[in-house]
């Protein structure tokens, strides 16, 4: 697995240095929505390494070396973990950094957690679909998910906000346990069903 | 022990299906899996390499079936060269160096440095960059790293000049001056088989028609040129196919051992032997 993982980092590094940039500069930007979209970006970098094997169709070689499914599936999740948390950690940081020096912007290492359950809870959802019908249909329910949970996200945030009186996200702890609840369940249904799925595929 | 041995193979894919194949390749030995595009010969090498699941039938390699748990350990021995090297587009050679070195225990990277620098391969080029013979040098050269036993190798020297396509072939042999290394090689280029191989076999429409000696199968053919009343003349059966050659004349395959003793047979290539009788099962 440390194999494919290295390869991943190879892959998605050259590629996407542009994009890397990109998510330092959303995580560096003194809003909670930022800090998610960052974080959130960086739970898609698993379907962009998918969408770079099926370009070099690099299945059909994986399957005649001595990886087992499970190594060739989880790889992408520890993967994506890996970048959730990396980004997690860059933006907080770079957001304690702010707080410190600029009163306007906001440090909640809550509303940060729920930004890695929901990219955890996106991943978790769409990877098994991309197993099972590859990336290009795969990406479009992806976005449809994207677009639904941060829909329902800015809403649910408006809604607290405005039921909290003014004061930042006032139900953030019980989201939070929820979330991190789903999120783990998730990934537990996740796993196996993209293992499933992979195993099925006749590469 | 035998290297490959697949025993009533059946794989069906709709339009196109792989029927009772059987083959085994002995440990020790080259054998050439020759056969038209669409043959199955690159289905065989997935089914062989458990990438496929047969409908029906047993596949082993080094005595171990590829449906087998214990088939994941027997990859580390098997190097495997595909119709194309299905390597990420943005890595160099250095960087697959690194990730195969995680990927097999026995990786040998001063081997590996040896093939670079013998295949004469840019070390930091991107494999996008790479020429389509340089993509092929490199998957031989990480398949021949890893210490394997058995080369299984699908359209290998394809692409590539025929200096560099010679000095690959002088390297499959010297890896088979191993007692217990093996190759299984499939090639348009039937003169390459010609030169290294000890079997051949032959898939016709996902049928294997003959896995023979080479030597052998060379000496039960002639080549026979004469006018079409002299190969009337022979029996039916002695004349696998026939085409006709300049001047009214006949070149016609015929078996040795049914042909009479006065007629003068010529000594066949492979590549005669193979595009006789894919004429004659197309008459047929």
């Amino acid at each position: 697995m440390k194999a494919l993982m290295m390869k991943d980092t190879y892959v998605i590094w050259k590629q996407m240095k542009f994009f890397l940039v990109f998510i330092v500069v959303f995580a560096s930007i003194p809003s909670s929505f930022n800090n998610i979209f960052a974080i959130v970006y960086a739970a898609m970098l698993p379907y962009s390494a998918l969408a770079y094997d099926e370009r070099s169709k690099w299945d059909q070689l994986a399957a005649m070396m001595p990886y087992t499914t499970r190594d060739l599936v989880l790889s992408k999740y520890v993967f994506g973990w890996l970048c959730i948390a990396a980004a997690s950690v860059v933006s907080q940081g770079i957001q304690l950094v702010l707080s410190i020096f600029w009163k306007d912007a906001q440090f909640s290492l809550t509303f940060s957690l729920l930004a890695v359950c929901c990219g955890i809870c996106i991943m978790s959802i769409t990877l098994p679909l991309m197993f099972r019908f590859g990336v290009e249909k795969g990406r479009l329910t992806m976005f449809l998910i994207i677009f639904l949970v941060c829909g329902s996200a800015g809403a649910i945030s408006s809604i607290a906000e405005s039921a909290g009186r003014g004061t930042f996200f006032a139900f953030q702890e019980p989201a939070l346990i929820a979330m991190l609840a789903t999120a783990v369940v998730l990934s537990i249904v996740s796993v196996p069903l993209s293992m499933k799925f992979y195993s099925q595929r006749q590469v | 022990m035998n290297a490959i041995e697949l025993s009533h193979i059946y794989k069906s894919f709709g339009d196109f299906s792989i029927q009772d194949l059987c083959l085994t390749v002995p440990s020790g030995t080259i054998c050439g899996l020759v056969g038209e595009n669409g043959a199955g010969k690159s289905t065989t090498i997935r089914l062989l390499m458990g990438a496929l699941r047969p409908d029906s039938g047993n596949a082993s390699v080094l005595g171990v079936d590829v449906s087998s748990r214990e088939f994941l350990q027997i990859k580390e021995d098997v190097g495997v060269v595909l119709d194309e090297a299905y390597f990420p587009e943005s890595l160099n050679a250095i960087q697959v160096g690194k990730i195969m070195a995680v990927t097999y225990r026995r990786w040998d990277q001063a081997a590996y440095e040896r093939y670079l620098n013998r295949f004469d391969l840019p070390e930091k080029r991107q494999f996008k960059d790479f020429s389509r013979g340089m993509r092929m040098k490199l998957a031989i050269a990480v398949a021949l790293s890893h210490q394997p036993k058995l080369l299984v190798l699908d359209e290998a020297t394809a692409g590539l000049d025929p200096i560099v396509r010679d000095e690959v072939l002088d390297i499959f042999n010297e890896f088979t001056r191993e007692e217990d290394h093996s190759i299984l090689i499939s090639s348009h280029i039937l003169s390459d088989l010609e030169k290294l191989c000890d079997y051949i076999a032959f898939l016709h429409q996902g049928k294997l028609l003959f896995c023979e000696e080479k030597d052998r199968l060379l000496e039960e053919y002639g080549i026979l040129m004469d006018s079409a009343e002299q190969v009337d003349c022979l029996l039916p059966e002695a004349v696998v196919a026939r085409e006709a050659s300049g001047y009214g004349g006949v070149r016609a395959l015929v078996r040795r051992d049914l042909a009479p003793a006065g007629f003068q047979l010529e000594k066949p290539t492979v590549e005669d032997i193979i595009l006789f009788l894919v004429k004659g099962a197309k008459t047929r």
